[in-house]
């Protein structure tokens, strides 16, 4: 018999604690089973909202009938669709230029690789309370303030995409390894070339994919903005909503689901052809 | 400030006595409540080959960086004599000092030439390097690249490329920034005994034809022998036994 390669321990005189099987229920506690718990408590407590209006209403009836009403989808206002989708286009793209530029400085201004300690609180701070305003309010203020047309939906969507690209830009700029910029600033260079030269490289594939999503998203936002009077295919929405043409409804919603899923599947592609240049980098 | 030291000679011919580039006063560095060096002095001549030696964790790096004046020494004083003569502070010498670092930092997303221009940012101001470098330097940034052996490699990325690349790519940015004082460390740890005499050669060169200093962190006595004027070496157990020994490595010239 071969001699066991570990020695097994000496039996201690200590009291014997056997291993046990079940931990104790409040052992079991970790952030994870609380907050589940947590929502548990929440979803039942949140039942009554399941109630409805509390009147007898044939539901099946209602969604036969509302359905019913969008087909067949009347195709006469294709043109019209068209145009107004292709103004939420330029609404989006104008939105998302302006946000990128406005938030490059504002990102820097956040990122606690590059900036002191209280910027980087104030500028978290506003950035994040940008983003709890949704971007249909920010289309409402900035129709206050210019009116009705495509201009506020350009500003109410640059407003909430700065929320956003600030932040993952700011993300980006942390995610890059300092050094190099260090090392750029010990061989003379000075501040804007060393974010130049040693950490733009790094954050830019970065940068530009979460821009394309910001366009992704901003095209979605403005389909919707328009229903507050900013322009864009939502104007439509909102008209045909009114007045009940239901079919013609139809026909702008399949038209920018068939906008949506291009965009969707296109951009996602094209970004993880970006970003994986910045992961391979990573991975030495 | 003026300085009592003799001033250098502007034209290309090397002075019959070295002339003090780098005066090394009292220098003095703690870390870790543990001296690493401590009363160091030496006048080290201008355009020398120094060979920083010692064992792993000694100390040689953290010298570099003080002479760098990327760190602060905990007492002492360096101060450099430029060509001109004056007196800096190793704050105010960034420029003309050309640093190899040893995890190289180089920018892994930019291709090798670009990460090579980078030596001479210091040269312009910001808005002259916005859009892309002089002609002249990208041409000078070819050859030396060249000289290195990576022209083939010329515009693929740093990150693409091999650790020996990437060390020679290091070494061309600080060569190409045309330093009064190169601070390598270990520049040859990744390379072939082919390319390590090759690079090593190139700082000698510097060295005795413009008048470079090169300090050089060295782990292999016979490289040493071959390319360095002097040995610096460090003792772990005493930070106050330093040594400096003069090596006459004839055969290499």
């Amino acid at each position: 018999m071969q001699p066991p390669l570990i020695e097994p321990p000496a039996p201690s005189q200590e009291r014997f604690d056997p291993p046990r099987i079940e931990l104790k229920w409040h052992e079991r506690l970790g952030v994870l089973n609380i907050s589940l718990l947590l929502f548990l408590v929440a979803v039942v407590s949140s039942a009554g909202v399941l109630r409805g209006s509390g009147r007898d209403l044939d539901y099946l009836a209602n969604i036969h009938r509302f359905l019913g009403s969008f087909f067949p989808p009347d195709f006469s206002v294709s043109g019209q669709t068209l145009i107004g989708l292709w103004e939420t286009c330029q609404i989006a793209v104008m939105a998302t230029a302006f946000a990128i530029v406005a938030s490059i400085p504002i990102a820097i201004a956040g990122a606690q690789t590059l900036s002191p300690r209280w910027l980087v609180f104030i500028t978290r701070l506003l950035m994040n309370g940008i983003r709890t305003v949704p971007s249909l309010i920010w289309a409402l203020l900035a129709v206050a303030i210019v009116g009705p047309n495509p201009l506020a939906g350009v500003i109410g969507l640059t407003f909430y995409s700065v929320g956003y690209l600030g932040k993952f830009f700011s993300d980006a700029f942390e995610s890059v390894d300092v050094d190099v910029a260090r090392a750029l600033r010990a061989l003379g260079a000075r501040t804007i070339q060393a974010f130049q030269y040693g950490l733009w490289p790094h954050a830019k594939p970065l940068v530009w994919s979460y821009s394309l999503w910001m366009l992704e998203y901003n095209i979605r936002s403005a389909a919707i903005v328009g229903i507050v009077g900013a322009g864009g295919v939502g104007l439509q929405l909102h008209t045909y909503q009114e007045y009940g043409q239901w079919n013609k409804f139809a026909t702008v919603l399949l038209f920018m689901f068939l906008l949506v899923s291009a965009l969707d599947l296109l951009g996602e592609r094209v970004r993880n052809q970006i970003v994986r240049k910045v992961v391979s980098t990573k991975e030495r | 400030m003026r300085s009592e030291l003799p001033v250098a000679q502007k034209n290309e011919t090397p002075p019959p006595e070295p002339l003090p580039h780098l005066s090394i006063k009292g220098l003095g560095l703690k870390r870790n409540g543990r001296w690493l060096f401590r009363d160091l002095n030496w006048e080290v001549p201008r355009g020398s080959v120094v060979a920083v030696v010692g064992p792993s964790g000694v100390g040689k790096s953290s010298l570099l960086n003080c002479l760098a004046g990327l760190a602060e020494p905990t007492e002492g004083s360096v101060t450099f004599a430029c060509n001109a003569g004056c007196l800096h502070k190793a704050t105010g010498y960034q420029k003309r000092v050309g640093i190899i670092f040893q995890n190289l930092l180089l920018a892994q997303n930019s291709s090798i030439l670009r990460n090579v221009l980078c030596g001479r940012l210091g040269r312009y101001p910001w808005w002259r390097t916005l859009f892309a470098f002089p002609r002249a330097d990208k041409k000078a940034a070819v050859l030396l690249l060249a000289d290195l052996g990576l022209s083939a490699h010329l515009h693929r990325r740093a990150g693409e490329t091999s650790g020996g690349e990437q060390q020679r790519a290091a070494v061309a940015r600080a060569l190409f920034q045309e330093p009064e004082l190169v601070l390598a460390d270990e520049p040859v740890s990744n390379l072939d005994t082919y390319l390590c005499g090759r690079v090593l050669g190139i700082f000698r060169r510097e060295a005795h034809e413009h008048l470079r200093t090169a300090f050089c962190v060295l782990h292999d006595p016979a490289l040493l022998e071959r390319f360095a004027d002097y040995a610096l070496s460090l003792d772990p157990t005493n930070p106050e036994k330093w040594r400096v020994r003069e090596i006459h490595a004839a055969s290499a010239n």
